[in-house]
């Protein structure tokens, strides 16, 4: 176990410096540079500015350095934002997209189990029938409309929570719903099979048959084996929030991680593209590090088949 | 086996809106590209024309929507089959090989997909759009790299299906009979372990259709979709999301092409959980 965390840990390692290779060499071998507006520079202008931001500089050279400022935690200076270093705007859009993130992530789990279980139990019923039509709705739309449905509804319409900005955290009650409930479908689409094969299973009506307390027969034969699918499913989960927050971090204007990705990628801002693709990564390769651990201390097997 | 009455309904909606779709520049619409500053934000009339109202320009929705209808689904459609011819050549060849070459092959998607691979793109959408004007010399536009971005993002779960698939037909009887009789490992893949991998390959094909259109509305609403005057319902639906304020109703910009993508998703999914069963 010890062994195989360690390897797992350099493997990570090993991830984002790949990533941020590859990410560096893309950006610098093509063309476009960060300078060039609708306006043209003066060449005399361009070149002070590339000598400034070491731009000029051999290209092994220049990975080289950004090479030791990764290490270092430090990305440079931002290229757009003028006199601003890539890591203090990290620092301070890190927290948000953390905050987005895990609150989402907790409304999926939240929200997801429990649909799951109500929606095998009572899988033939009316009820049960709607939450899970309604979970298969959410699958069915971007996260950018279901965004754009809670803020008419929400904030339009019933003038309940602001409709975008950073003031509290009722900014954050939509922008958790959107990233959160489409993944909390999913986790109720896994559960639910898992769970209604349990409640067919001889386990299960062996346990009610011994006259057990439903609260721990739903427990133990129910729940946990529904388990399984959900941690396995994490990984993925992350990676999907990460995705979504692009978007939903656009629609209600929340300085995060993601409006800088975009704002960067699509301007050439290189140096924050990078600083962000490298956060990102390590971040992504932590959850499913998490994940993986995580799946392993509860199902052994796994353990001793890898 | 019997065919539900809602899967009756999917396989109904699903051809109908394709030959719509198909249909649509023979059909009589108005022009989903012509502006009409006098028809501006017309709500939906139902019964008369504009039949799903006009868009901040004055742009026919119906019309936009239809024509809208055939780069999404066509966007669908190839890009899964992009997908396809990727990952079903490295799956099948790893469960094939097995061995060490399976274990690499795996150890490296298992890499991948430890990777922000959207992020990963979106960087490479955002760079190929400096070298448009060479790439359209040689027939590339927004949509073709699409397809290549939907290829990447999307042929690992494909690979993983084909390599399970590939493993399980080679320990079966007609396999190693094959092998036996000293056929080529090449025409073995190709006549008997491709052909059985179908079903199974169906239904990724069918899973992967909807996420793919979805795919397609997030790069639309990231300004990376087709390019305009081209439609389609996730770039709509963004533009709807974009005209959308509290003091001008316009929600049907926004609501009608979601409708049109989140009925064709649910269709497709329907039609996916039967194909799986």
């Amino acid at each position: 176990m010890k062994f195989r965390l360690l390897r797992r840990i350099f493997a990570w390692i090993l991830g984002i410096l790949l990533v941020h290779a590859l990410a560096f060499f893309m950006m610098r071998t093509t063309r476009g540079g960060p300078f060039d507006d609708a306006r043209a520079l003066d060449p005399l202008v361009l070149q002070a500015l590339e000598q400034r931001y070491g731009l000029d500089q051999p290209f092994l050279a220049q990975y080289g350095h950004a090479l030791s400022g990764l290490l270092r935690g430090d990305f440079g200076p931002s290229l757009r934002y003028r006199d601003t270093q890539v890591s203090t705007l990290l620092a301070d859009a890190l927290p948000i997209s953390l905050l987005l993130g895990g609150g989402a992530l907790l409304i999926a789990l939240l929200v997801g189990i429990p649909a799951g279980l109500y929606t095998a139990r009572r899988a033939h019923a009316l009820d049960g029938k709607m939450v899970y039509g309604g979970g298969t709705l959410l699958l069915a739309l971007p996260n950018f409309v279901i965004a754009g449905l809670l803020l008419a509804v929400f904030s339009f319409q019933l003038k309940w929570l602001p409709p975008a900005g950073l003031g509290g955290l009722q900014n954050f009650l939509l922008p958790w719903l959107c990233l959160g409930l489409p993944l909390s479908a999913q986790i109720l689409l896994l559960v639910r099979s898992k769970a209604r094969q349990a409640l067919a299973s001889d386990a299960f009506r062996h346990a009610t048959a011994e006259g057990l307390p439903p609260r721990i027969i739903s427990r133990r034969y129910v729940l946990r084996p529904s388990l399984g699918p959900v941690l396995a499913f994490l990984g993925p989960a992350s990676a999907a929030i990460l995705t979504g927050s692009l978007v939903i971090e656009k629609v209600f204007a929340l300085p995060g991680l993601g409006t800088f990705f975009v704002q960067a990628a699509l301007s050439r801002d290189y140096t924050l593209a990078l600083g962000v693709t490298v956060v990102y990564t390590a971040l992504l390769g932590l959850c499913t590090l998490c994940a993986d651990v995580l799946m392993a201390r509860v199902d052994p097997r796994l353990e001793a088949l890898s | 086996m019997r065919t539900s009455q809602s899967q009756k309904v999917a396989w109904t909606f699903l051809i109908v809106l394709s030959l719509t779709a198909l249909l649509a520049p023979w059909l009589p619409l108005a022009d989903f590209r012509a502006m009409d500053p006098d028809a501006r934000l017309t709500p939906p009339q139902w019964t008369s024309a504009p039949f799903l109202g006009t868009d901040a320009q004055g742009r026919d929705l119906l019309a936009r929507v239809l024509w809208g209808a055939r780069i999404s689904l066509a966007v669908g459609f190839f890009g899964t089959l992009v997908a396809m011819l990727i990952g079903i050549p490295y799956g099948a060849l790893a469960g094939f090989l097995g061995g060490r070459w399976d274990r690499l092959q795996m150890r490296f998607a298992d890499a991948l997909e430890s990777i922000p691979m959207v992020v990963f793109v979106l960087f490479l959408l955002s760079i190929l759009q400096e070298y448009r004007a060479d790439l359209a010399v040689v027939g590339f536009g927004r949509l073709q790299l699409f397809f290549v971005a939907v290829g990447v993002l999307f042929w690992l779960p494909t690979a993983r299906v084909a390599r399970a698939e590939a493993l399980r037909l080679r320990k079966q009887p007609f396999v190693q009979a094959a092998e036996a009789s000293g056929m080529k490992s090449l025409g073995i893949l190709w006549r008997h372990i491709l052909p059985n991998m179908m079903p199974a390959l169906r239904v990724m094909l069918l899973l992967t259709v909807p996420r793919v259109i979805l795919m397609e509305a997030f790069l639309s609403f990231l300004g990376l979709g087709v390019e305009p005057p081209a439609v389609s319902w996730g770039g709509l639906a963004s533009d709807g999301l974009a005209a959308m304020n509290p003091l001008v109703d316009s929600a049907w910009l926004m609501l009608v092409p979601s409708l049109a993508l989140g009925l064709t998703l649910l269709a497709l999914q329907k039609v996916a959980n039967r194909a799986a069963d």
